[in-house]
């Protein structure tokens, strides 16, 4: 499903973020990022979202060839797959509902169809309750939440999450890891970055290190 | 609702129909959306629509103020007379002479004289100055024969020639003739309505930059927003939708304003045109803009606003990526 071939990324006047990196995730399959701060786990993350380019190497999504994607083309590639970021992203003139209903109206959903799912996603991250009131009324955690329901409403192929529970209290951390999991059990392809290495290990996944833009190990968890 | 441990059925891609649709539904989202923008920030977007309604009000004033012009000048155009001035010591029997003879003259339809007592009098109700022209030991007006030329002779050619015979007539001290001056205030409206065109042309290039720069503030203000619609798969079209329309408000509300204006002026000035236009002996009355005018107007100004904000947004929002 994500396929990187022998990746580098090197950013004006900076080293090497990702150095002749190998990795590939097959459908279906969930796993964990990890590595010291600057071990390009964000960098990884922006090349499979497009958000940035590679410097040398291949990159595929779905057996597609995203490398040199036209920047026409990036907006339906972003619309497979779902992006959790640390920051959340949200908007803030704007109530839940709306928030979460973004990408079906971008992608041109009839509005029944937007209701239905937007109050899937919602009762899914246990905040149906909270529809109509804006994300500046809400915690951390929940906003967190809202992002995430936003970034499975069209139902992505691939959900990318970096640091999804950067400064949440151990408990959320570990709904918010459990719900990515139930994400996974659906059938989407999942690839969470986080520095959370006890939470991670729990979760009995696969794990990537990272470490100077190189992977030091690609092991699967012992079943 | 949705359970977990089940496959969930799956979402069905919108068909064409469907993304039709929406898109409609989307353009009504934004149209009320980026009104709804305005409606918030009313310092900066008063200010703003008042600068087109200004740009676009002043061109439009002096148009129509033009427009006006050629309206009066053409009722005198109509007239198109010559005026004989004759000697103070005519006698009346040449004057009789001189008026038959010109009454022959095909080219001639009307001859009307004005004996230099008439004359007086006339100016006496005219301008108000009796206790002046009282005082007068004699009368300094000249008994006057005014021509009107039949329709078919009102080419200028045939008017000077009809003037140089007239100067040769005995007893006309002078010839004056109406077009000259008609002639003069014609090729001064061209001259003003040159400039008109070309301070409207450069006031409607000054709304264009107006438009750009509240818009491109507004997206550099909504840069974090359009980098997350950007994120989830927002297209720059989907993303400028909201800005264009926000242009076309800003057209739609400075040219209506523009419109008050352009009528305000108009109806403070109304009178006083009234008054010195009688002053000539004309009736007037004052052109205001007629419907399609209005619509012109108020529909430039969205064409103007729209385009404004396409520049600001055609080159903004391509440069704002997510990083
Ligand atoms: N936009 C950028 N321009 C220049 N250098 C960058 C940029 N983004 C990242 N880098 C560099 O690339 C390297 C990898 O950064 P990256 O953000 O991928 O690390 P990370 O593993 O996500 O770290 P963290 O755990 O702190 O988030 C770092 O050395 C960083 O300084
Ligand atoms: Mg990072």
């Amino acid at each position: 499903m994500i396929e990187l071939q022998n990746v580098t990324k090197r950013y004006p006047g900076n080293r090497e973020a990702l150095a002749q990196l190998n990795l590939v995730l097959e459908r279906g399959e969930m796993a964990f990022l990890t590595g010291p701060s600057g071990a390009g786990k964000s960098t990884l993350l922006k090349l499979v979202a497009a958000i940035e380019r590679p410097t040398h190497g291949q990159i595929f999504i779905n057996q597609r060839n995203i490398t040199h994607i036209p920047k026409n083309k990036v907006p339906n590639l972003r619309r497979y797959m779902g992006i959790v970021f640390q920051n959340h992203h949200l908007l803030y003139d704007r109530n839940v509902f709306e928030n979460v209903s973004l990408p079906l109206r971008i992608a041109g959903y009839a509005q029944a169809d937007i209701s239905r799912r937007v109050r899937a996603a919602l009762d899914k991250v246990s905040l149906l309750n909270k529809e109509h009131v804006m994300p500046i009324m809400l915690s951390g955690g929940e906003q967190q939440r809202v992002g995430i329901a936003r970034a499975v409403v069209n139902k992505p192929a691939i959900l990318l999450a970096d640091e999804p529970t950067g400064n949440l209290d151990p408990q959320l951390s570990a709904e918010i890891m459990q719900l990515f999991s139930e994400f996974n059990q659906v059938g989407v392809t999942v690839l969470v970055a986080s520095h959370d290495l006890s939470l991670i290990s729990r979760m009995r996944k696969r794990i990537v290190r990272l470490r100077g833009g190189r992977c030091t190990n690609g092991d699967r968890p012992v079943a | 609702m949705l359970n977990t441990r089940r496959q969930p059925k799956p979402l069905i891609r919108p068909n064409r129909s469907t993304r039709l649709y929406s898109h409609l539904r989307d353009h009504l989202r934004s149209l009320v959306f980026s009104l709804g923008k305005l409606y918030r920030q009313p310092l900066a977007t008063t200010l703003t629509i008042l600068m087109i309604a200004v740009a676009l009000a002043l061109p439009a004033c002096m148009y129509i103020l033009l427009d006006n012009l050629r309206a009066v000048t053409q009722k005198w155009d109509d007239s198109g007379q010559i005026t004989l001035f004759l000697n103070l010591e005519t006698s009346e029997n040449d004057i009789e002479k001189l008026r038959s003879r010109a009454t022959a003259l095909e080219e001639i339809e009307t001859v009307e004289y004005v004996s230099a007592e008439q004359a007086l009098d006339e100016f006496r109700a005219l301008s108000e100055l009796d206790y002046l022209i009282d005082g007068l030991a004699e009368n300094p007006l000249p008994p006057t024969l005014t021509l009107t030329p039949s329709a078919s002779a009102k080419a200028p050619d045939t008017l000077h020639r009809l003037v140089s015979d007239f100067r040769s007539y005995p007893d006309v001290e002078h010839v004056q003739l109406d077009m000259q001056w008609l002639q003069r205030l014609q090729a001064i409206s061209d001259v003003v309505q040159r400039a008109i065109t070309i301070i409207g042309i450069t006031l409607a290039i000054s709304v264009l930059l107006v438009v750009g720069n509240s818009i491109r503030l507004d997206i550099e203000n909504r840069r974090d927003e359009i980098e997350v619609t950007k994120l989830i798969g927002a297209t720059n079209r989907f993303i400028r939708r909201p800005f264009l329309y926000g242009g076309m408000w800003y057209g739609l509300l400075g040219g209506v304003i523009a419109l008050l204006l352009v009528f305000t002026v108009l109806l403070v000035i109304e009178q006083p045109a009234q008054r010195l236009v009688t002053l000539y002996n004309s009736e007037f009355e004052l052109i205001f803009p007629d419907f399609w005018q209005g619509l012109g107007l108020v529909t430039t100004s969205i064409a103007l606003g729209v385009s404004g904000s396409w520049l600001a947004v055609g080159r903004h929002i391509a440069r704002i990526e997510p990083s």
